[in-house]
């Protein structure tokens, strides 16, 4: 079949050679190489070449503005094309806030052209085929119903092996004579009830205090919260530094959750998830649409991202909660950040690997204690000026450091396993 | 006959557990004693929709006209209304003593976790969130280290806009006044003024051993 309509990138080449017609040189690739450096420099704190920023996007501007010669002069002096009463670049003016652009007198023209070239070179994003397209997340293989299943068959060859068993017994009884016991069904078999008592207390004995020491413990918890934020992207991929969003871990008891302002530091200009980044998938399978997520964002922050403004109408955003220690537990984030210098994944897990949040650890006393009983005090060291100074109080185990007699004081040493510490 | 039916009721008990073992966790834990693990008394998060109606009403801010220990000497009053307040704030003086290392190491810890991530670990404007272009950002942050960004812009910068630019935001920068104090927005603004005295010291080497400033240790973590 032939295609009679042009295809978008033939159109996309179309335009681009109808730029190098309009500016009358050809751009070569350095020229927009050279375009690029200087549009980074200068123009890129407002402008992108295909996103509306703070200025607009600049992609198609030589057909918007065919004029060369004005191009220019405005690009070096704003204020004296608006002064001289020009309606495009007035009307821009104007819908755009009356945000006055900065004064380029230093560019030269042929700069001025080396930029528009780059800016009129870089195509919109196709979709590329990216490796993990067209791929599901496979089903972890899990070998545990197999074994299973293998374990009852051989529970079953046993069980008849063992019938198969008497009543070769009893043919070879009848034969020899032997007067044959009274046949005893195997439910009234004292032998088999029990071995079946045994089992059955070992395996409900097993489940009853499992689910016991279970009550109010949550490891694996992973509820679906009312945005798909995924640590993974923000965390893993773009290294946001865990502190930008839950400051209070550093500075006080609560790791506090962002309230919707701080998403906006950076959601107001990254508007839409990247079409070749890799998909994103809820733990059941389904794929998340990265773009709707930020729009439910702005709903919630009550921004209107084409007018640019607040509305006045967000609501918060109601995450559920997963790290819950119970009331009679005192917890303190700063204590174990800023001074005991721990890892937010020592607790937390691999949060940078996870799309939706889950209890890594299982919170219980038992963990915490373990954590207290290994982990190394970092006392001050006279020698190397390294160490936290706030434990020089002890002067016993500073002593004994010195003398070499321990080689290093833990937390409960220093009292961490006292019940007062985390219960009063 | 009984035998089958004992085998098939064993067989299909092993499989439910089985089945049920695996699955995602998206409902809590059952509690034994919820009033002892859930806090009866108001705590930060929990739910207050139960509570909507004791008229009880959480708010985090500072009470009015509090200011925080220790931030005496940096408090700033945030503007109702911000017109024309950024061309007056290069008037604003920086507060701040001379930093000694500890508080320049602090400073550059803030710096990297609030402003690294776009204005990069270097300051040259090129953190991972902007990439050259190539991360998810669209504009590219100020280069606060290179002396001709912005025709110098950024050195000439009085250290009471730089210190207003981060209170309110600027251009597509959003405002960081719930994430650093003032005082650390001092902090922070200073630090920039360091690294950029250091750049200055370097290129030019006759002040370059003169200027070898207490260069902050990179211990930093994330």
């Amino acid at each position: 079949m032939i295609n009679h309509r042009p295809s978008a990138p033939k159109s996309i080449f179309f335009s681009f050679f109808l730029v190098l017609l309009v500016s009358g040189f050809g751009a070569s690739a350095q020229d927009i190489a050279a375009g690029k450096a200087l549009f980074i420099s200068n123009c890129a704190a407002c402008h992108n070449p295909l996103k509306d920023g703070t200025g607009p996007a600049l992609h198609g501007i030589t057909e918007r503005v065919p004029d060369k010669a004005l191009l220019h002069s405005w690009i070096k002096n704003n204020q004296a094309v608006l002064a001289s009463g020009n309606k495009y670049f007035n009307d821009l003016y104007n819908s755009r806030g009356k945000a006055a652009m900065n004064l380029f007198t230093s560019l030269t023209d042929a700069e001025i052209d080396n930029i528009i070239a780059y800016v009129e070179s870089v195509k919109p994003d196709e979709k590329k085929p990216g490796p993990g397209d067209g791929v599901t997340p496979a089903a972890e293989s899990d070998n545990t119903l197999l074994y299973g299943i293998l374990t009852l068959i051989l529970a079953i060859i046993t069980l008849v092996l063992l019938q198969v068993n008497s009543n070769l017994r009893k043919l070879s009884d009848d034969k020899e004579g032997v007067p044959a016991a009274e046949p005893v069904p195997f439910y009234r078999n004292k032998a088999y009830i029990t071995a079946f008592a045994i089992v059955l207390f070992i395996i409900g004995g097993y489940y009853t205090i499992q689910g016991a020491i279970g009550l109010g413990r949550n490891k694996g918890y992973q509820p679906e919260q009312p945005i798909y934020y995924s640590h993974k992207v923000h965390v893993g991929n773009n290294q946001v530094s865990c502190l930008y969003c839950h400051g209070g871990a550093y500075e006080g008891k609560h790791a506090n959750i962002p309230s919707t302002n701080i998403c906006m530091n950076c959601h107001m200009a990254i508007k839409e998830y990247g079409a070749n980044s890799e998909k994103l998938y809820r733990e059941d399978g389904t794929e998340v649409n990265g773009t709707a997520e930020i729009q439910k964002l702005y709903a919630a922050a009550g921004w209107d991202p084409n007018a640019k403004k607040y509305t006045g109408k967000g609501k918060p955003v109601e995450w559920i909660r997963i790290h819950n220690l119970p009331d009679h537990v005192y917890f303190n984030h700063s204590q174990h950040t800023r001074a005991g210098k721990v890892q937010c994944q020592t607790c937390h897990g691999p949060i940078q690997e996870m799309g939706e949040v889950k209890q890594f650890a299982d919170l219980s006393m038992g963990w915490c204690i373990n954590c207290h009983r290994e982990s190394k005090v970092n006392f001050y060291d006279p020698k190397t000026g390294e160490g936290n100074k706030f434990y020089s109080i002890y002067e016993k185990y500073h002593n004994d450091l010195e003398k070499k007699k321990i080689d290093s004081v833990t937390v409960e040493m220093i009292g961490g396993t006292e019940c007062q510490k985390c219960h009063y | 006959m009984k035998k089958l039916s004992v085998i098939a009721i064993v067989s299909s008990a092993a499989f439910l557990m089985q089945a049920c073992g695996d699955d995602v966790q998206r409902k809590p834990s059952r509690v034994y004693m919820p009033d002892m693990a859930y806090s009866v008394a108001y705590e930060t998060y929990s739910d207050y929709h139960s509570r909507l109606g004791d008229s009880i009403f959480y708010n985090a801010r500072p009470v009015a006209g509090t200011v925080k220990r220790g931030e005496e000497a940096y408090h700033y009053e945030m503007l109702a209304d911000t017109t024309g307040s950024y061309d007056k704030s290069a008037a604003m003086k920086n507060p701040l003593p001379q930093m000694d290392a500890e508080q320049l190491t602090e400073a550059e810890r803030l710096y990297l976790v609030n402003c690294g991530v776009c204005h990069g670990q270097k300051l040259d404007g090129n953190g991972p969130l902007y990439k050259g272009g190539e991360g998810p950002y669209p504009a590219a942050p100020a280069n606060f280290i290179d002396p001709k960004a912005g025709g110098g812009k950024y050195y000439a910068m009085a250290e009471g806009t730089m210190f207003h630019s981060i209170t309110y935001g600027k251009n597509l920068m959003g405002s960081y006044a719930s994430q650093v104090t003032p005082k650390q927005r001092w902090m922070i603004v200073s630090y920039i003024k360091s690294k950029q005295a250091l750049q200055t010291a370097q290129s030019t080497p006759v002040a370059a051993a003169a200027a070898a400033a207490p260069a902050a240790k990179d211990t930093t973590k994330k």
